[in-house]
């Protein structure tokens, strides 16, 4: 079904949005309507992203759908430019668009969110509050994905710090304040990072010199990623001209680049996380209430991978290519790293944050082999494990809340009592080590097969994560499920329907992309074509 | 239509089985076992069926394409395929029949169905794979199929240990093979993992893969095999797997899964036949393994870890087979000790169903009380041990005869592997079976006939399928290797008759020691007790392992979580403690007093009118 | 003559600003307040009578200031009857109702 000349990008952004509006005239009391509300408010954003899978043309390079409306426009002093201008300013504009790399992260962000949604069932206070908050910040979480300005992204990116800070901060376990400012202070050093290296690309790449109006050349500041991209890429490009005698203000030099390129790692990195940038995420995954982490997991740290991919290696090709082996090492840090650590974890939500920890190391595995199937691996690991650490932390969630613990010492036989959930929970344990027929398993081996063509023996030491994670994922799932089940938990239910339906929902997801990985692959297939395109130009040249 | 196009059916029905199974829940337990037959008997028909064909069919589809490069999923039919499918589905379906009387009064039946099923599936599967990724897949499945039914019984301790160590070992293997995968992919023309292209890639040593790779690639496609087969010294996750229910002993543990690493082996020949090293490597180990075992089952009380160091024994004779270069050794072997070590777990399980215990010590007599499962277990016992005519005499002679084609030292090494098989069976069968009934034997009752028709079965083809293959006939070696099958020896009849009297010898020695008591060979054990607790503990392995391997990981996390904790999580403290003291530095000057933040105005004011004069007056 | 005029204002916007700053009475602050204001006005009637360009209009904004001050004070000296009232002090050190 063709898509009507509508702006479907921007509803899908803010329709969260609308509902929050919605949200904000009901009363406080009526929990049922404003549940009812919420979901119906996150389901929305997710039929119109499915609308747009069903309609996405994916043999098409570049962006699918653009949206572009003029926003903040800042005409300049042209007494420096020394006059014969026509025009002279700084543009920021509303500009969204959605591609290969796009769509699968967009997809997953919705279904996430509803499922979350779903599983606010827990919230037990200020339900108003915590359903705009989520609303609000699914907003954000859909913004940066389809954000094609770099303020714009930028502006979506600390969008989703506010909410996040408050779900925590209000609705968390003990610690939770501490963890919320955690949390925001580390976030917010990031984003500082990343808005300094933004604005210096948008006063050098983002300069460019446009067609005559009237009397005189356009010059105009542009924050347009397409612009910057495009200026990155030509080297007859301002940016890329070193002038003889006067100085080119908008030349970035190599080592400058170098130096944007690592700041944008570290920017990213503590969203990824990264070794050692990671001990924020710790706490979060502790002291926040399961749905928020669902998301918090789910989705906010692959804004990480997705800005490091978007940013970092489409506008620095070369240095992604230089930093390829230490991005490379680094993602096996982190893969033995999180997986040696979370077989100590007592507590299962912190075992769950290293394995995030060991998780996104394949992730980068894949995005160091520059190669378009471990690239595409790397964006396959971040949606299934996007989707496979929702269900887990959804699980624990629903054990959490009827046995008042998540730690494995404490727990045991808890298939006899809940074999669904058990059951659902073994099965989210099997993906996460990457059982084939799982979503895992594809992420895993597109990302390892792709770096292996490069670095063999790194892959070689990876390999040994696999043992590894199969180690400490069957210690924590059957510590819980298998043994005797302790005489206080006898009379415990198993899944009302209202929860079983989101781990049912995910775990078809999680199923679907194991069986038919093509589902994503395919939208992918031209996702990666900036990075690929000046790999193969100097492979070629 | 020709059967074999629809063979990608085969695996179809027992994977609809485990969805109805799996849908149903718990509320249809009396149909469980229906469903799963039905699954099964419709494999095993279309398998029949495919293999009376014999006709060889392939076909695949793309399942991830990236690029130019694409990861299919197909599958395969020829003559080796199909026998193992047929191999597969008869234990299957058997097994099926079988637990709906050994599980009846399991409440979570329709559970164990559907695993069973889906390991079905996953079986099937394998066989058929077309290409190494996609074994690999089924490969992994299988396993966690073996882990979901080893920890069937989720609430004993030590099946969930078991259920674990089984996972996690036969994962170290997995991960070799996947190497070999990744490295077959980079190295192969075209990036081809077909085993047709696996095939005439290697076939006629075109040098397109450089030797040394080649070598790795077999040898880490043998690891995948040691760690499923239980080869040494991966096998430590075997024993214990007899925590599982007794069919599922039968089933995965004895006659399909574990030989799976028999059948990858033989599934890329090629590449073992390309490479001297890794052919060495296969049958030195095998051998070794098969020795190993059988001395560690001579000692056992369990009935099943007997049974079960006798699969891993009997697998090191299928390696050792491979590893001499007799394709059609290992797969016949293969095919004979599926057929009686299934028939002899299913024994075992009627003991245990009718006793309840299955210690040998606690046994006794039994012979007596089932006369049935008595002579059936015989019959399997007789089989194992290679005594003319059963079907693991044939088996065995043809190993025995390709060793000492290649090396005697292999074939002296069978020849001990046979005494031991033929004197620890001897004294399983006769500590069981014969003599004056214990108090539990008394009791015992003989197993209902959904149990012993199984049994039956099994029987007769474990005294039936050794003809396919015998000195004067090769039928088998014809069916698999075709116009290239090797000529017999021409004197083809010394190896047999050694071999006979090898095993024979076995028999009696072992008849001498646990029935007569002319010998007293526990006795000579006694006298060494260390030896024996040695012996009993599988050499200590897995006391190594624990001090070698687990207990410095425990501590190497250990290490590291301190790491985290204090170092790296100590930075991020102490980067957070400057800020929050500047915060509270800062914070002492919001008093509330008006005057004071006029003050700081006035300050601020006289700073930027200093600043402003002196750049004026300066510059 | 100019000089001395805006020396004088000074002077008196200086008094103006310490008493503003230090004293604890509100009521002393209050007129130290009014004090910094004359001294404005003391400069824009001399700079409306000796400035560059003479014009009234400094004399004019000067009864402009006259006036809002008398505003200022009546309800400055209203906010503190109301507050000595509830408090019972108009210590400027004991009221930190700014205080987050």
């Amino acid at each position: 079904m063709m898509i009507p000349d509508w702006p479907i990008l921007s509803l899908i952004v803010f329709s969260p949005l609308a509902g929050a509006a919605v949200l904000l005239a009901m009363p406080k009391q009526r929990a049922r309507l404003l549940r009812i509300t919420a979901i119906i408010a996150t389901l929305l954003p997710l039929a119109l992203t499915l609308w747009l899978y069903a309609d996405f043309d994916a043999n098409r390079v570049g962006d699918s759908f653009e949206e572009y409306a003029a926003w903040v426009n800042i005409p300049l002093d042209q007494a420096g430019l020394g006059g014969g201008a026509a025009s002279y300013g700084l543009h920021l504009d509303y500009r969204l668009g959605i591609d290969g790399l796009s769509l699968p992260l967009v997809l997953l962000a919705t279904v996430i969110t509803a499922m979350a949604a779903l599983a606010s069932v827990t919230i037990r206070k200020r339900w108003k509050a915590y359903y705009i908050w989520l609303l609000v910040l699914e907003c954000g979480m859909l913004g940066v994905f389809l954000a094609r300005d770099l303020f714009l992204f930028f502006i979506f990116f600390e969008i989703t710090l506010i909410p996040m800070l408050f779900l925590i901060g209000i609705w968390g376990l003990f610690n939770r304040e501490k963890a919320a400012t955690r949390f925001l202070i580390y976030n917010g050093l990031g984003s500082a990072v990343m808005l300094i290296v933004f604005a210096i690309v948008v006063m050098t790449a983002g300069f460019s010199i446009g067609d005559t109006q009237g009397g005189g050349a356009v010059f105009s500041y542009s924050g347009s990623y397409e612009t910057i991209l495009a200026n990155l890429s030509d080297p007859q490009a301002v940016v890329n001209q070193v002038a003889a005698g006067n100085v080119n203000p908008f030349y970035l030099s190599n080592g400058m680049e170098t130096a944007l390129f690592v700041l944008l790692l570290i920017a990213f990195g503590i969203k990824l996380p990264i070794f050692p940038f990671h001990s924020w995420m710790l706490s979060v995954h502790r002291e926040a209430p399961a749905p928020v982490v669902m998301i918090h997991s789910g989705i906010l740290l692959k804004m990480g991978a997705y800005g490091l991919i978007r940013f970092g290696f489409f506008l620095f090709p070369e240095q992604a290519e230089r930093f390829a082996p230490t991005l490379a090492v680094l993602g096996l840090i982190n893969l033995l790293y999180g997986a040696v650590i979370a077989y100590r974890q007592q507590e299962l939500r912190s075992m769950l944050a290293y394995s995030s920890l060991s998780h996104m190391g394949i992730v980068l595995l894949g995005l160091a082999s520059l190669h378009v199937i471990g690239m595409q691996g790397a964006v396959f690991q971040l949606v299934s494990h996007g989707l496979i650490s929702a269900l887990l932390f959804l699980l624990i969630g629903s054990f959490y809340e009827r046995t008042g613990t998540s730690r494995i010492d404490e727990l045991g036989g808890l298939a006899k009592a809940a074999p669904f959930m058990a059951g659902a929970l073994l099965a989210g344990g099997l993906a996460s080590l990457g059982l084939p027929g799982l979503s895992g398993f594809v992420g895993e081996l597109l990302a390892l097969l792709g770096l292996f063509d490069t670095h063999k023996v790194i892959v070689s030491i990876a390999l040994l994560g696999i043992i590894l994670t199969a180690a400490y994922v069957l210690r924590a799932i059957m510590g819980i499920t298998f043994g005797e089940l302790p005489a206080k938990y006898g009379s415990m239910k198993d899944a009302r329907f209202i929860e079983a339906l989101p781990i049912v929902v995910l775990l078809a997801f999680v199923l679907l992309l194991g069986i038919y990985p093509s589902f994503l692959t395919e939208l992918m297939k031209h996702g990666f074509d900036p990075l690929l395109h000046h790999i193969n130009m100097r492979v070629g040249g | 239509m020709a059967y074999s196009q629809a063979a990608w059916l085969i695996p179809v029905f027992p994977l609809a089985a485990f969805l109805v199974l799996t849908a149903l829940g718990r509320s249809f337990r009396r149909s469980a076992p229906i469903i799963a037959s039905i699954g099964t008997l419709g494999s095993l028909a279309l398998s029949v069926l495919v293999m009376v064909e014999g006709v060889e069919y392939r076909d695949r589809i793309n399942w991830i394409k990236i690029g130019d490069l694409s990861l299919s999923i197909g599958f395969d039919v020829n003559h080796l395929t199909s026998l193992m499918l047929v191999i597969v589905s008869i234990v299957s379906f058997l097994v099926c029949m079988y637990s709906a009387g050994y599980m009846r009064d399991d409440e979570r039946l329709t559970v164990f169905y559907g695993y069973v099923s889906l390991f079905v599936f996953a079986m099937m599967g394998l066989v058929l794979a077309d290409n190494m990724l996609m074994l690999y897949l089924f490969w992994e499945l299988v396993g966690v199929c073996s882990f979901l039914l080893v920890g069937f019984w989720y609430h004993k301790p030590e099946a969930k240990a078991a259920a674990k160590k089984a996972f996690i070992v036969t994962r170290i293997g997995d991960a070799g093979l996947l190497l070999a995968v990744l490295l077959l992919f980079w190295y192969m023309p075209n990036h081809a993992l077909d085993f047709v292209g696996i095939q005439n890639v290697f076939q006629g040593q075109s040098g397109a893969v450089d030797a040394q790779i080649t070598t790795l690639i077999a040898l880490l496609v043998f690891m995948g095999a040691i760690g499923k087969s239980g080869q040494f010294p991966l096998h430590v996750w075997l024993p214990d797997a007899m925590e599982g229910p007794t069919p599922i002993s039968a089933l995965i543990h004895a006659a399909t899964m574990v030989a799976a690493g028999v059948f990858l082996i033989a599934r890329t020949f090629v590449l073992f036949e390309a490479s001297a090293v890794a052919m060495d490597t296969v049958a030195y180990i095998g051998a070794f393994t098969a020795l190993f075992a059988a001395s560690i089952a001579l000692v056992q009380h369990d009935v099943k870890r007997i049974l079960a160091y006798s699969t891993i024994s009997q697998l090191g004779y299928m390696m050792m087979a491979l590893g001499v270069g007799s394709l059609t050794g290992a797969i016949f072997h293969l095919m004979t000790h599926a057929f009686f070590k299934a028939l002899l777990f299913l024994g075992a399980g009627s003991i245990i169903h009718a006793t309840k215990t299955q210690d040998i010590r606690e046994l006794g007599g039994l012979g007596g009380r089932m006369r049935l499962t008595a002579l059936l277990f015989g019959v399997g016992a007789l089989a194992l041990s290679g005594i003319p005519p059963f079907a693991g005499f044939w088996s065995k002679d043809t190993i025995l005869a390709a060793a000492l084609d290649s090396n005697p030292a292999l074939f002296a090494a069978g020849l001990l592997g046979a005494l031991l098989t033929a004197l620890y069976m001897a004294r399983l069968f006769f500590r069981v079976f014969a003599g004056k009934p214990s108090a539990i034997s008394e009791a015992a009752h003989e197993s209902p006939a959904v149990m012993t028709i199984p049994m039956l079965a099994l029987a007769v083809l474990a005294l039936g399928a050794g003809f396919v293959e015998t000195p004067w006939y090769d039928g088998l070696s014809q069916w698999l290797l075709g116009d290239e099958a090797p000529a017999h020896a021409a004197d083809g009849y010394t190896v047999p008759i050694i071999g006979a009297a090898v095993a024979l010898l076995g028999l009696y020695i072992g008849w001498l020691a646990y029935v007569k008591r002319t010998i007293r060979l526990s006795a000579a054990l006694d006298a060494m007790p260390s030896a024996r607790r040695l012996l009993e503990n599988g050499y200590g392995l897995d006391a190594l392992y624990t001090h070698l391997i687990v207990k410095p990981y425990r501590l190497l996390g250990s290490c590291v979580q301190l790491f985290d904790r204090y170092v790296v999580d100590g930075l991020v403290q102490l980067a957070a403690f400057g800020v929050s003291a500047l915060g509270r530095g800062t914070a002492r000057l919001q008093n509330g007093q008006v005057q004071t933040y006029g003050l700081a105005a006035v300050i601020g004011l006289l700073v930027l009118i200093v600043v402003l004069a002196g750049r004026r007056l300066w510059s | 003559m100019l000089g001395s005029y805006l020396t004088i204002a000074a002077i008196l916007f200086c008094i103006g600003l310490y008493g503003a700053l230090a004293k604890r009475n509100a009521i002393i602050v209050l007129l130290s307040i009014e004090l910094m204001l004359n001294a404005v006005n003391l400069n824009l009637v001399a700079f409306s009578k000796y400035g560059v360009v003479p014009s009234l209009s400094g004399q004019m904004f000067a009864l402009f200031t006259i006036a809002v001050a008398a505003a200022e004070a009546a309800v400055g000296v209203a906010v503190l009857v109301a507050l000595f009232r509830a408090r019972g002090t108009i210590k400027t050190d004991e009221i930190d109702e700014l205080r987050g």
